[in-house]
């Protein structure tokens, strides 16, 4: 239990798991699957501080007895932000680090370190800086600089969380090659788990850190039986009469540096409509929600708002967008609610009883639900959001797009960046997927013409019903 | 602000290791502070910014990154100039300019323009990580060696982190103020605040990333990249060597 918190983190879990099995962790966000890896790895409590009864063992040895580093020769772990586990700056340094920190001869070192590299498929970019490459590429880096430390027991913490879908589709090939290759024990914990099905995985679903259920799984039927592929339903059609104009994009180029992100891109966003945007990481999906902010400025071209536009944006991670010391007083930053209404609306996102409470300390699933809140009482008329489902559970994507629904309804223009392909095709009026080309229109038109061009993991087919 | 970071390159002193750079730094140093002469300041300068041109630096990139530095050197031109009054007045201004005080501001303006070009240029071609693992050789613990290089890794987080928090800020309509003490207070806080959190989530995870990779397991660690030292390095040296030469003869006979 940690000790900012008021329930166990992880409650009664006990579990063995075999040399060179597969498990995949799955549940709501905040049911204890980054704890689990956590504590198996070593950092729960030598790191993070928590109290713990009950004993982890691994090879036999007591992991609350080690500590991080010395575990680290048998355990390794792939946190979900690959950004956030770099700690070099360049990629075959990286990949160096662990094998260094061990003592070895600098020859096995280099062994190891290209050995790793082509596992993963990233010897190409050997002498390339970190913070250069794609999300995809981190991922598979920071998987690269865990096997250099040839550990038995890989961990792997939503590792395709913050990729594109393609970049996820590669991972979980990496991660199969890997499987079949070297035979490591692996604990993946994971929201999608329809890719992961070749692999043949033990499932454990957690809910309120305690295992509720334990099952093989090797085919959708049995994601089904366990009510883990439930498909989104069909939203209802958009309004047909919403009032107001909507937003033209003419001919609009834009790029940072010589590199064009997009170029020509003309769009028009009604009244009452969901624009899907998707695309490979780097693609430029963020910076078409810049453009449209105002953040940003066309290189060429224009983009035509109704004169008088409200507009709101919800950011990729909540609390950068957090910035008062009560969840009241962050309600009330653009100005004084009465009673009734705030309470209302703190009702509606479930965080009543959290009126005086510290915004930050809030858990990551009620801090989305509050920037919603207050990206939506202003009642903008374009409403865009950045990833917003990230990190986020069936429970609180399904408040989300209710709240969309609704803001829909009332004919505001949105515009939803988001890897959930599933969702999208159920969400959306339009889709624009941004990569080597834009492509847009309805979202049947552009998944076939995505499929038509080899991009697979764009399209619902391939993730078959998973959601967050 | 100057975005003063380390650019990858295969040019001009990206070719010389991080010994060679920083012993040619070391010579520019020398020239800024124990150099008597003008000439061999101005001739530092000319190197450095030859440099810097065959490093792959534009000339517009190099001096809108020194801008600040150009602007302050010029500063100290002025205000030497215009305090000191020895020797024989030159024009009057109000106050009078002599010729000791011209040769006073070109001094101070020369020795901070020098000293900072040849750092900034150091650090446009060095690569930290390779610095870090020079001093972890030249036996400063690795664990100071990482900090140096963790430093540098958040210097761009932070720089990304606090434009998305404006961002946010302008979105919401909230307009930083300093001038009041509540508006100012309103400001650091809405700012500072998500970015150290965000900070601080980072720290928490690469702290995770380090120790789950053995990182202070021993107290010693191999450096499986070997630091070769080469003709470049050869020719830096020599630079390095001719420089502090120079400034030996300037002081001997009084170089103008």
């Amino acid at each position: 239990m940690f000790p900012d918190r008021d329930r166990p983190a992880l409650a009664e879990v006990s579990e063995r798991i075999g040399a060179g099995e597969v498990v995949v962790v799955t549940g709501p966000s905040g049911c204890g699957k980054s704890t689990l890896c956590r504590t198996l790895a070593g950092f729960v409590p030598s790191l993070l501080r928590a109290r713990v009864t009950g004993e982890v063992q691994i090879e036999g040895e007591s992991v609350f007895a080690s500590d991080a580093a010395r575990l680290a020769l048998r355990v390794g772990l792939v946190q979900q932000d690959p950004d956030a586990q770099i700690c070099t700056m360049r990629v075959r340094q990286e990949v160096a680090f662990g094998p260094e920190n061990l003592c070895l001869p600098a020859a096995e070192v280099n062994r190891r370190v290209d050995a790793a590299l082509a596992a993963t498929g990233i010897a190409h970019l050997e002498d390339r800086d970190t913070t250069t490459l794609s999300g995809g590429e981190k991922q598979r880096l920071a998987i690269a600089s865990i096997l250099t430390m040839a550990p038995r027991i890989l961990l792997l913490d939503e590792p395709t969380a913050n990729l594109d879908p393609a970049g996820a589709k590669a991972i979980f090939d990496t991660l199969a090659q890997l499987q079949a290759r070297k035979q490591l024990t692996l604990l993946i914990a994971e929201h999608r788990l329809a890719p992961l099905l070749p692999l043949e995985p033990r499932l454990l679903v957690l809910a309120e850190g305690r295992i509720v259920t334990r099952r093989a799984a090797r085919r959708h039927e049995d994601l089904v039986a366990l009510g883990l592929r439930a498909a989104w339903p069909r939203c209802p059609d958009r309004p047909s009469n919403p009032s107001g104009g909507g937003v033209e994009i003419h001919g609009i180029s834009f790029g940072y540096g010589t590199v064009p992100l997009f170029e020509n891109l003309s769009l028009s966003i009604r009244p009452g409509e969901i624009l899907g945007v998707i695309g490979p990481n780097g693609g430029g999906k963020t910076t078409l929600l810049r453009l449209l902010a105002g953040l940003e400025t066309p290189n060429t071209g224009r983009i035509d708002r109704p004169r008088g536009l409200r507009g709101g944006m919800v950011f990729q991670h909540p609390h950068q967008q957090i910035f008062e010391r009560t969840v009241r007083h962050e309600l009330e930053i653009e100005g004084p609610l009465g009673a009734r209404d705030r309470t209302a609306l703190l009702a509606a996102a479930r965080l009543d009883r959290l009126e005086d409470a510290a915004p930050l300390s809030l858990s990551l699933g009620e801090q989305r639900r509050l920037t919603v809140v207050t990206t939506l009482r202003t009642r903008p008329g374009l409403l865009l959001l950045d990833e917003p489902f990230i990190g986020q559970d069936r429970r609180n994507a399904a408040w989300m797009i209710g709240r969309l629904l609704e803001a829909r309804a009332a004919g505001a223009m949105i515009v939803l960046v988001s890897h959930d392909i599933p969702l999208l095709a159920s969400l959306c009026d339009q889709l624009l997927y941004l990569g080597n080309e834009a492509i847009a229109g309805s979202p049947q038109d552009v998944f076939g013409r995505l499929a038509e061009l080899g991009h697979d993991a764009f399209t619902p087919g391939y993730w078959d019903g998973d959601g967050p | 602000m100057p975005r003063l970071s380390y650019h990858l390159g295969q040019r001009g002193l990206h070719r010389v290791g991080p010994f060679g750079n920083l012993f040619l730094l070391a010579a520019f140093v020398a020239v800024g502070l124990a150099s008597p002469s003008l000439l061999l300041k101005l001739g530092a300068l000319f190197l450095i910014a030859a440099s810097a041109l065959l490093s792959g630096e534009t000339p517009r990139a190099f001096l809108r990154s020194l801008r600040f530095v150009l602007v302050f050197a010029l500063l100290l031109f002025v205000a030497q100039a215009l305090s000191i009054r020895e020797g024989a007045t030159l024009v009057s201004i109000g106050v009078p300019i002599t010729n000791g005080g011209l040769v006073a501001g070109a001094e101070m303006a020369l020795r901070f323009l020098v000293i900072l070009t040849a750092s900034f240029l150091f650090v446009l071609v060095t690569d930290p990580d390779r610095l870090a693992h020079l001093f972890i050789r030249l036996g400063i613990p690795y664990r100071y060696g990482f900090a140096l290089i963790l430093a540098l890794r958040f210097v761009p987080f932070f720089r990304g982190e606090l434009r998305t928090v404006r961002e946010a800020q302008q979105i919401r309509g909230i307009r930083p103020s300093v001038r009041s003490l509540s508006g100012l207070r309103r400001t650091v806080r809405y700012t500072f605040v998500p970015v150290l959190v965000s900070g601080l989530l980072r720290v928490d995870s690469i702290t995770m990333s380090m120790s789950g990779r053995a990182f202070g397991l021993h107290t010693k660690r191999t450096n499986a990249e070997p630091l070769p030292i080469g003709a470049a390095d050869g020719v830096a040296g020599a630079m390095g060597l001719l420089l502090v030469g120079l400034v030996l003869l300037a002081r001997r006979y009084a170089w103008p």
